[in-house]
């Protein structure tokens, strides 16, 4: 049985895939700031800060031992905060840059080590249209993707003589706690700035990831994928 | 609180599997003063990141010690730790919890 190790499945988009690779018969792997949420037998949850290393290393230790090895992971978490830059205290600033870039560096490392072995390994990060779009109210959100997305494309190179492939996948708006609050008039005019317009599901990240999963991808690394037609 | 001669212990055979995986003639059979990355040493940059990823990990397993070899450290010392097996060793003990 493979294992796949998703962040922030608790709820949202990561609990989503989590029961859509429990579904197709992976072992999951899933942490979140709270407990858990999905009960299976292949579930195994770990309550931790992505950005606290001592616990990231810990979990990494433990995986090792109970399962010698993790074939995938998706570094899912993430956190936004929507506000004009002049409104943008630096609490705020390091909050988002914790999590979003130090908590996916952090798994990276550690879950490439485990990967090492299986010569087959893959890593898909979390960025975002509010990126290349450059969405005003987001420069910190955005700037935190664009960090992973820089952080992508290296670890592509220093992993490929690992056998352990390393892409991103940027959603545009889905129905989740993140966008929640987001008045409609700002959301429809970021949609009309896709080339198909509508709201992202969770289905159209399913099918970008397992695009990534698949074996036969072991050519395709360091890419970043926007859905919707942003570009 | 392992040893000194348990930690090489661990060190030399980690390095020795380092050898069969990498095919690394030359570190087949290490010793305290097998020379391993830098100046006569047989490691390039790939096989050093996969020995000490090694060698924290059964740190961890056998003797459940946590301990980080690339810290900030190791990459501003004045002599690499990494240069040899006895030096290996050093930089382990030094970050062993007193």
């Amino acid at each position: 049985m493979k294992t796949i190790v998703i962040t922030g499945s608790r709820k949202g988009i990561g609990k989503a895939l989590a029961e859509h690779y429990l579904a197709t018969g992976w072992r999951v792997i899933g942490c979140s700031r709270g407990e858990g949420s999905i009960e299976s037998p292949n579930y195994q949850h770990f309550a931790l800060d992505v950005s606290d290393e001592d616990a990231v290393v810990a979990m990494a230790r433990k995986l090792k031992a109970t399962h010698g090895s993790v074939d995938a992971l998706l570094n899912n978490a993430g956190i936004a905060s929507m506000n004009h830059a002049l409104l943008t205290p630096a609490s705020t600033v390091n909050r988002i840059l914790q999590t979003n870039v130090v908590g996916t560096f952090l798994f990276c490392r550690e879950m490439a080590k485990l990967m090492r072995r299986t010569q087959n390994g893959r890593i898909i990060n979390f960025t975002t249209v509010a990126h290349p779009l450059n969405l005003e109210g987001e420069a910190i959100y955005a700037a935190s993707k664009a960090a992973v997305e820089s952080l992508t494309r290296i670890l592509a190179r220093e992993l490929a003589e690992l056998k352990i492939t390393v892409n991103a996948i940027g959603p545009t708006p889905i129905e989740t706690d993140l966008i929640r609050g987001v008045p409609q008039a700002k959301m429809d005019a970021l949609l009309a700035r896709q080339a198909v317009r509508r709201m992202g599901e969770v289905r159209d990240v399913i099918n970008a990831v397992d695009f990534y999963l698949r074996e036969e991808s072991d050519f395709i690394t360091g890419q970043v994928l926007y859905l919707g037609g942003v570009c | 609180m392992p040893d000194r001669p348990a930690i090489e212990a661990l060190i030399l055979e980690s390095v020795q599997m380092l050898a069969q995986d990498f095919e690394l003639d030359a570190l087949k059979s290490p010793t305290p003063d097998t020379a391993l990355y830098g100046e006569g040493g047989a490691l390039d940059s790939m096989a050093l990141v996969n020995l000490i990823a090694d060698i924290e990990e059964a740190l961890s397993e056998k003797f459940n010690l946590s301990i980080a070899l690339a810290d900030e450290k190791a990459m501003s010392a004045r002599n690499s730790p990494y240069r040899s097996v006895c030096s290996l060793t050093d930089a382990v003990i030094e970050r062993m919890p007193s």
